[in-house]
């Protein structure tokens, strides 16, 4: 029989895969090198770069002046040391000494000035959390940050993963160049070099240990890599189980529910991650309070979390503010209920009686599309008649394509975790956070609701616990009777590894774990 | 060949037909299969596979997209006799309406890249001349694309649709079915009777369709089963790539795609679509074959 040309280019891509495996595996097994899985990075401006693999990237050439650990809390990094006056308005960091950018420049307090400058010039959404500020340098080892009211979480803004510290001057950092050092412009203090970068769907960025890195004897590792895998889980989960890679994150529950291959570990992180179910509040059916109101009656978020993630997440409401929160999050707030019936008697006092016809758009990533296919059967129940159209994730974040996360009627959106639910709300869900193709802002719903955003504003400058609590308690509740999202649940992040990963803490955003300390075992 | 000739000047019918009848007779063709019945058997399942893309729904026990309560990642039982997915939906009535999908759009598909395939081929073999030195190149160069790479920007392009693969399915096949219908009908073109039915007047359409036209029917015969099961072959990839029909439909691939991710639970999942990729592909495959035998029969009777 004649071999098509289908045939061949199958023939042709399985030769491939199998050199790559053959040669990744005998490299891998000889050199001090992690290889981490993750989707590819698009936007690689350290100020603007908000997801997984473009934080990581970052993460690996710069470094933060303080940082949040995978606890919530706030630790020293660049910033040795810092105090806060009495009245809360004025910050004063201590910087490390005997710091060197990559190209061998001193590190000096004038190039945190430009990166925090720069990260309002740029409006980047670092700002949600910093809010308005002054920042100045009395002196090459000291920063001071002054604001004209308290903001409870400013240290968070401070230690923003958008706030890598770049070399003063730099304009556009991350830009591959041509001659002989392409990779200049990727130039931070930071544990690695860039050896070598193709940021598409298969490349891969290579980092070497930076030799001298600031804190003694770190990083562990020889080098890294970034293998840049297309947003389905089982391309990664494949990866990680023949060795191609070490480490993966944001394996979906069904994959891991019955072990791992041996020589794997698990590791659950409880976060506050989590997808929504977004409806437009400002063109199409969402613009009526009462369709979104007919939504949330229509899905069967209990239905979701069993199928889905059998069982083992915690079920949603309406709001951003997960259990991961603690105190911050309002566990006595009824869970909505599923009532298809009530949905629809909401549907035709919004104009509907016929039911609802709409495209949901859905990127490969997690469970979505699964998520999608199920909550069509759940939503025909109610009237709702969607069709479904399923979206490579790197294409759907990018919002320079014609049909993106920002600007489609109905949509389910991946929302990595944040250390307060106070970014959440700052960055997507409040007036300010409305952005053109949502850079600058991550407002896709464009939701503006002067209670909200009143709400938020108090929230951030209110630093009594209870109080807050208090405050987020009736944002929740705003969400619930008007909210333009759906939160079906808030599951773990979980990341697969090989057990010859030593020391490797995974953070609740995985873009941001902390590779320093990890070793591989021989 | 020479009896062809005489025949076709003599009695002014196209040789072919004539051939046909008697080369082809049923006795002949049932002689060959009983000798070989592979061919046979592979046309009853594309037969079968044929019907159940129509009858397929109104036959399987549950909707392709129907969850069932209670029915996660189940084996397969005399309940469900394919399983039922990771998401609680019944294995076999997906394969069974999947046939839908897998079957008519490389169908119609192959018939139109068949049907234009075969008019360019007929047209271009005919007049020949710097037309279809142009053509025939610029149709080479369309050659050199790699499928898959052209369905991958075509459906990247435009979104993934059924019209979309039909397009890049028709896209791809026209120049390869051209080219066959071409060069069969650059040999028919030379011999005496189509000069001769130059000669009485008949008109080109007549010549084109009437007189050529049979001549390869053979070769479009075979050319046309062999595309379908490429397509075949290719609507599951484009499926299994995710540039197929979109969820929830119940096209194989995609189920094929799918289903990986829960292959450690639930591997009938899996299972199920693929082997019935397989086994229709190699059905019309075996199909083709057998085309080709009462073809080559027919050539050596000569």
């Amino acid at each position: 029989m004649k071999v098509s040309r289908v045939q061949h280019s199958l023939i042709r891509l399985i030769l491939v895969m199998v050199v790559i495996f053959v040669i990744s595996g005998a490299a891998s097994a000889q050199d001090n090198v992690l290889r981490v899985g993750m989707e590819a990075p698009v936007v690689l401006d350290p100020a603007l770069g908000s997801n997984d693999p473009e934080t990581a990237l970052n993460r690996a050439i710069y470094d933060y002046l303080i940082e949040v650990a995978p606890d919530s809390s706030i630790v020293p990094n660049l910033a040795t040391d810092w105090t806060i006056s009495d009245d809360g308005l004025t910050y004063t960091f201590t910087l490390a000494e005997g710091v060197t950018f990559h190209d061998g420049s001193p590190f000096t307090s004038a190039d945190v000035v430009y990166t925090y400058n720069r990260l309002k010039e740029l409006e980047s959404s670092a700002l949600a959390l910093l809010g308005d500020f002054e920042i100045s340098a009395p002196d090459e080892q000291t920063v001071v940050f002054t604001i004209p009211e308290a903001n409870a979480d400013f240290l968070y803004g401070v230690a923003s993963r958008f706030a890598l510290i770049l070399k003063d001057g730099t304009e556009s950092p991350n830009t591959i160049g041509e001659g002989d050092d392409p990779y200049a412009s990727f130039n931070g203090t930071g544990p690695f070099l860039l050896e070598s970068f193709d940021p598409n769907v298969g490349g891969r960025a290579v980092f070497v240990k930076n030799d001298n890195y600031w804190k003694e004897g770190q990083p562990l590792l020889d080098g890294m890599e970034h293998v840049y895998f297309s947003g389905e889980a089982v391309t990664a989960f494949d990866a990680v189980t023949t060795g191609e890679v070490d480490f993966i994150y944001k394996v979906p529950t069904s994959l891991v529910a019955d072990g791992v291959a041996e020589g794997l570990s698990v590791i659950e992180q409880p976060t506050s991650q989590h997808g929504v179910i977004r409806l437009r509040t400002d063109v199409g059916p969402g613009t009526d309070p009462l369709v979104r109101q007919a939504f949330k009656y229509a899905t069967d978020r209990q239905q979701l979390n069993d199928i889905l993630l059998l069982g083992r997440g915690t079920i949603g409401n309406n709001d951003p503010i997960a259990p991961a929160y603690g105190v911050y999050y309002a566990d006595d707030i009824e869970t909505q209920t599923y009532d298809p019936e009530e949905a629809r008697r909401l549907l035709e006092e919004a104009g509907y009686p016929d039911g609802l016809e709409m495209t949901l758009y859905v990127p490969t990533a997690f469970e979505y599309v699964e998520m999608a296919t199920l909550l069509q059967q759940q939503w025909m129940q109610a009237g709702i008649n969607v069709t479904i159209d399923q979206r490579d994730a790197g294409l759907y974040y990018d919002t320079s394509n014609d049909i993106n996360y920002c600007n489609v009627e109905l949509g389910i959106t991946g929302w990595g975790d944040r250390p307060v639910p106070q970014l959440f709300l700052l960055e997507a869900y409040v007036t300010s956070a409305i952005a053109e193709d949502c850079i600058g802002g991550f407002n896709e719903t464009r939701l503006s609701n002067p209670e909200l955003d009143a709400l938020v504003e108090e929230a951030g400058v209110t630093t009594d616990t209870e109080a807050r609590a208090d405050i987020y308690r009736q944002i929740a509740e705003i969400f619930n009777e008007e909210g333009p999202i759906i939160v079906p649940y808030f599951a773990n992040m979980i990341g697969v590894a090989s057990n010859r990963v030593q020391n490797l803490t995974m953070a609740p955003f995985p873009g941001l774990t902390d590779y320093r300390n990890v070793s591989l075992a021989s | 060949m020479t009896t062809g000739q005489t025949s076709a000047e003599s009695s002014g019918t196209p040789p072919s037909s004539t051939q046909s009848t008697s080369s082809f007779s049923p006795l002949a063709i049932a002689r060959q299969l009983v000798r070989y019945p592979l061919p046979l058997i592979g046309t009853c399942i594309v037969v079968l596979f044929i019907l159940l893309a129509f009858i397929g729904p109104m036959i399987s026990p549950y909707r392709f997209d129907e969850l069932i309560p209670g029915a996660l990642s189940q084996p397969p039982s005399l309940e469900h006799y394919f399983g039922t997915d990771r998401l609680s939906r019944d294995v076999f009535s997906r394969v069974l309406w999947g046939a839908r999908e897998v079957i008519i759009i490389p169908g119609v598909a192959t018939f139109i890249a068949v049907a234009i395939g075969t008019i360019l081929g007929l047209a271009l073999g005919y007049f020949g001349g710097w037309i279809d030195e142009i053509i025939s190149r610029g149709l080479d160069s369309l050659l050199a694309i790699p499928a898959l790479v052209l369905a991958l920007v075509m459906l990247g392009t435009i979104g993934p649709s059924r019209i979309g693969i039909i397009i890049v399915i028709v896209l791809l096949y026209v120049p390869i079915v051209t080219r066959v219908i071409r060069s069969a009908t650059l040999n028919i073109r030379a011999s005496g009777y189509i000069e001769a039915a130059r000669l009485r007047g008949e008109s080109t359409a007549y010549i084109l369709f009437r007189e050529i036209l049979p001549g390869v029917l053979p070769a479009l015969a075979v050319e046309a089963a062999l595309r379908f099961s490429y397509a075949i072959f290719l609507t599951a990839s484009l499926g299994f790539l995710g540039l197929g029909v979109q969820p929830p439909s119940p096209d194989w691939g995609r189920m094929v795609a799918e289903a990986r991710q829960n292959f450690s639970r639930s591997p009938w999942e899996l299972w199920f679509p693929a082997g019935a990729i397989a086994l229709l592909v190699i059905a019309v495959n075996l199909m083709a074959d057998g085309l080709r035998r009462i073809f080559r029969y027919e050539g050596q009777m000569r």
